[in-house]
């Protein structure tokens, strides 16, 4: 069987190869030209992207954000040290967000494309926190 | 917790090179690994199996639709969207069933991390990955028992359990130890 990456090299070059079939992502088609390359020989289909930033950068221009919300169970210092590790913020940002989110009920901690949004509250839901997301407009 | 002449706090978690050491004794031991297990098992209800197809989880799809009803179980799945039950429902059906998973293995670490120091009769020994599965599960512990105890604002103790609150605090102790020294 060819590898992914292999057969997605190929393809990007010689478009017939044969096994192999572009499908071009329904959802981001109108900003990007994605494709998923298809390997018929798997048993499943493989996702392919060669250019994931860009892909991101672009979809973002629908913007949501991420908020955490306050709890009565999180430590404080966990808060700040899951923002500080996890979001890269510096020890000082990490301790802002925390503050705002024990002070005011909840703080944006990130903020990009919805898919990416989905991923960070995934994260946070993981680390026990009480997260969600939502478009930076509603 | 434990016989009595073992009943004491912990002695706090400390760094030994890149891993962090905790001494616990037999007692504080068993309750940990019993509250663990307890965690996967309140979390089993809504695991693959549960929901009658691991084809459908393998795809990641067949998952949950709406939360749960348990306020504990609530708490550790909660929905990803607020005001907004459609979005919410199509995000715990992609994203629940591994959720749990990921849950359950995380206590899963935290009872072999328990297992190997008493057969090896060492303290307990955490890598890094390790202290990941820990800092999560005594979370997901406190907020299970946080639910149990009615604990709703900063501060309240809840339904004033006291065996109860004692080992929600001791967990929290647990746990402002670990990244204390990972800090």
């Amino acid at each position: 069987m060819v590898g992914v990456a292999q057969l997605v090299e190929r393809w990007l070059v010689e478009p017939d190869v044969a096994g192999s079939s572009p499908v071009v992502h329904p959802n981001l088609n109108s900003h990007v030209g994605e494709v998923w390359v298809v390997d018929s020989m798997a048993s499943t289909a493989t996702v392919a992207q060669p250019d994931v930033d860009r892909r991101e950068q672009l979809v973002a221009d629908v913007p949501w954000v991420t908020i955490v919300w306050n709890d009565p169970v999180n430590l404080q210092s966990y808060v700040a040290y899951i923002f500080r590790t996890y979001f890269g913020f510096s020890r000082a940002e990490a301790e802002r967000r925390m503050l705002l989110v024990h002070n005011e009920g909840r703080a944006v901690v990130a903020s990009g494309a919805r898919e990416q949004m989905e991923r960070h509250v995934e994260a946070m839901h993981d680390f026990g926190l009480w997260a969600t997301l939502t478009r930076s407009d509603s | 917790m434990g016989d009595s002449d073992e009943e004491r706090f912990v002695i706090p978690f400390m760094a030994d090179g890149g891993a962090v050491t905790c001494r616990f004794t037999t007692g504080e031991s068993a309750v940990l690994a019993d509250l663990a297990q307890q965690l996967i098992d309140l979390l089993s209800e809504r695991a693959p199996d549960a929901a009658g197809s691991v084809l459908y989880a393998q795809l990641g799809i067949g998952g949950e639709s709406s939360g749960p009803l348990d306020p504990a179980l609530a708490r550790l799945l909660p929905d990803a969207y607020r005001g907004d039950v459609e979005a919410a429902s199509e995000h715990r059906q992609l994203t629940e069933q591994s959720l749990v998973e990921r849950k359950m293995a995380n206590a899963r670490a935290v009872i072999a991390s328990l297992d190997t120091a008493i057969l090896e009769r060492t303290e307990v020994r955490l890598e890094p990955t390790e202290v990941q599965s820990w800092l999560r599960t005594l979370t997901d512990l406190r907020l299970a028992l946080a639910a149990r105890l009615q604990i709703e604002d900063d501060g309240d103790n809840g339904i004033g359990d006291d065996e109860a609150l004692m080992v929600y605090d001791w967990l929290g102790y647990l746990q402002g130890s670990l990244i204390e020294v990972i800090e």
